[in-house]
């Protein structure tokens, strides 16, 4: 695969008009996912998910070069609620709506201000060397995004075994709040998604940000997350990890201002051969800032379910508080569930904890159910659901709640 | 309607009924009472199907074979068990358990699933008789109910249920005297020429307020005597140790 995807990348370059210092990062970053390849289980952050191996195991060949074919399909969500929306189409920036809003008060808009890092994880090389835009989302200083903004993710009908690389950055000013949802729900099969989103939240802001990933697929995702909290900001953040085939999950959070607070809250509910990973870095930078984390799963068939949380206070983010809590069900033996909590303090004035547990379905819980007059397996799936919908629960935008219910089936 | 003929058994080699009889026609009340171990709660437990006992003996209701049902079948064909220990059910919501409760019996009977509009009509009513404040329907299902409030919910579900035997697991345990007699009313207000229930006490309070066709004690695994309410008065001045 590595000659094809030199060529690839060869191909981006003499095809779009790079400005020199755009060429240099990404062959610096192209040079690094060639040296290095793709994670593997041999690194600490990939040790349950080893990409390297799923990818060679899914895919033949990645085709890399996408030509936008706007052949595609809008689904029939079941959105019942007025909404702005932002399409993409195989990665890249195709459409938006902000018929609720001011339009002066958000700005749109895609150009390849790529950062001049160079990432050590080999995913975010690949990103940014394939990358051939970036999507920019503005939310003006003072102003509060009236309906939830919908990015839904599109790809070209037909497109298999192709590689997405897709980049949006989201920059809500002081004072300014925003509804966000990530509609992961893509109109296609077998392809690899690489997405990236990059966040910042200004000072006195709030952001609500609901990542879905709910319909079955055989896609293999990862989506990577860089939140960054202003002084006095608040991130609500909520993660429905169900439907494709593999999707990994990266998310770090930084409080880089005091009274910052984060809450965020997740489920991944598989069957068959699933393979999700939840895996959360929370950087306590300053003072009096908190955060609070709750991941539930239920596994079935052989599904493989994996959360890996980090907390970490610097020496100066005194009076933090940082909570995780990850329970899973484990319906059956061959499902496996691997939690890793961590927390790393270097603080001596904080109230962390984490907790992590796993176990089977309550036996005398099916019986109290059958004995009301409820078959074995309803008994269990309104326990499972009631398991998770105390997850649900916690949304506080009620459209969202709404449709989350009805996109999991999770109504009790 | 129920016969038991020499029921036996056993959990984890350890035998607790040792050949037990009962017979409760239709409309009776029955009261059984017994000290600590005596296999009170594995009776009830036997009766709703719950798995892990190994069973001998012979139990039919309506001249059915019990045994060989599934516990959820047994709910259809009318046992109801009121639980020693309800179970919490975190994220389920007491209203949504208890129509989904109801539509699966009458699913299984082949009757019209109750709607919206018709269940709330039947909540509010049962709810008003038996004094059970509405708004804990909206919690979830007895997550932070106090004892009573769980066991008063029991009560609630069997009222709603409306089931041709009622077994009571020690539902007066834990129980204050007012709790008490919301508890009894409802048994009362259920009782009629169709209607039968096993009461399973350790004490004569409760049955002061129901007052029981009759009364056995259990003792060992077996029923050692059978009379009738005096009885029970019987034994709360003996006390189950010197009672033969």
């Amino acid at each position: 695969m590595q000659n094809e995807l030199k060529l690839n990348f060869d191909k981006i370059i003499s095809l779009n008009n790079f400005s020199d210092s755009q060429k240099k990062i990404k062959q610096e970053n192209f040079n690094n996912y060639f040296e290095k390849g793709l994670p593997n289980k041999r690194n600490e952050d990939w040790k349950f998910s080893d990409i390297n191996q799923i990818i060679s195991k899914n895919f033949d060949n990645l085709n890399f070069i996408v030509d936008q074919k706007k052949f595609f399909e809008e689904k029939d969500f079941p959105l019942d609620f007025e909404h702005n929306k932002i399409s993409f189409v195989d990665g890249k920036l195709y459409d938006f709506d902000f018929k609720h809003e001011d339009k002066d008060k958000i700005l749109v808009d895609q150009n390849l201000d790529l950062d001049d890092t160079i990432y050590q994880n080999t995913l975010l090389n690949l990103n940014s060397a394939f990358l051939t835009s970036v999507s920019k989302i503005t939310i003006k200083k003072g102003y509060n995004v009236k309906k939830p903004l919908i990015l839904f993710n599109y790809l070209s009908d037909g497109l298999k075994s192709s590689a997405i690389n897709s980049r949006v950055d989201i920059n809500l000013e002081d004072e300014s709040s925003l509804c966000l949802v990530n509609f992961l729900n893509e109109n296609s099969e077998k392809n690899f998604i690489n997405f990236r989103q990059k966040i910042k939240i200004g000072e006195n802001s709030i952001l609500k940000n609901y990542n879905l990933d709910s319909y079955t697929s055989e896609n293999i995702k990862y989506f990577n997350k860089d939140i960054n909290l202003s002084k006095n900001s608040h991130l609500e953040y909520f993660i429905l990890s169900e439907g494709s085939k593999f999707i990994k999950q990266d998310i770090n959070c930084n409080l880089d201002d005091e009274y910052g607070s984060i809450a965020l809250n997740g489920i991944i509910n598989l069957e068959n051969e699933k393979h999700h990973e939840i895996k959360t870095v929370i950087n306590h930078k300053k003072e009096n800032c908190k955060s609070y984390q709750l991941i539930k799963s239920v596994l079935n068939d052989k599904s493989k379910g994996i959360y890996q949380g980090k907390i970490f206070v610097s020496p100066e983010a005194q009076k933090t508080d940082g909570y995780q809590l990850s329970r899973a069900l484990l319906l059956n033996e061959s499902v496996e569930f691997n939690a890793k909590p961590e927390l790393e303090i270097y603080a001596d004035d904080v109230k962390c904890s984490h907790g992590s547990t796993s176990g089977n379905i309550d036996e005398n819980s099916i019986f109290y159910l059958m004995s009301r007059g409820l078959s074995y397996s309803e008994s269990k799936k309104l326990l499972t659901n009631g398991f998770l919908n105390e997850v649900i629960e916690k949304i506080s935008n009620e459209d969202v709640k709404r449709l989350v219910k009805k996109l999991s089936g999770i109504n009790v | 309607m129920l016969s038991i003929e020499n029921l036996k058994a056993k959990i984890d080699e350890k035998e607790i009924l040792k050949g037990l009889n009962l017979n409760i026609k239709p409309g009776e009340v029955h009261a059984i009472m017994g000290p600590n171990g005596s296999g009170k709660s594995t009776l009830s437990n036997i009766l709703s199907g719950k798995k892990g006992y190994e069973i001998n003996g012979k139990v039919t209701f309506d001249g059915e074979n019990l045994l060989e049902l599934e516990t959820e079948e047994r709910a259809h064909k009318g046992i109801f068990l009121a639980f020693q220990y309800p179970m919490e059910i975190p994220g389920v919501n007491t209203n949504t358990f208890l129509k989904t409760s109801i539509n699966a019996i009458k699913k299984a009977r082949g009757e019209k699933e109750l709607d919206a509009i018709e269940f709330l009509k039947l909540i509010k009513e049962k709810s008003a008789e038996l004094k059970f404040d509405e708004k804990i329907l909206n919690r979830q299902l007895n997550v932070g109910f106090s004892g009573g409030e769980k066991k008063k919910n029991e009560i609630l579900q069997m009222s709603i249920l409306n089931p041709k035997l009622s077994i009571l697991d020690e539902t007066d345990s834990g129980l204050d005297i007012d709790a008490l007699r919301i508890v009894s009313e409802g048994v009362n207000s259920l009782r009629n020429k169709n209607n039968s229930f096993l009461i399973i006490t350790h004490y004569q309070r409760l049955l002061d307020y129901i007052k029981p066709d009759f009364v056995h004690v259990l003792k060992n695994g077996q029923i050692i005597k059978s009379g009738d309410f005096e009885l029970a008065k019987e034994l709360e001045k003996v006390g189950y140790e010197d009672f033969n």
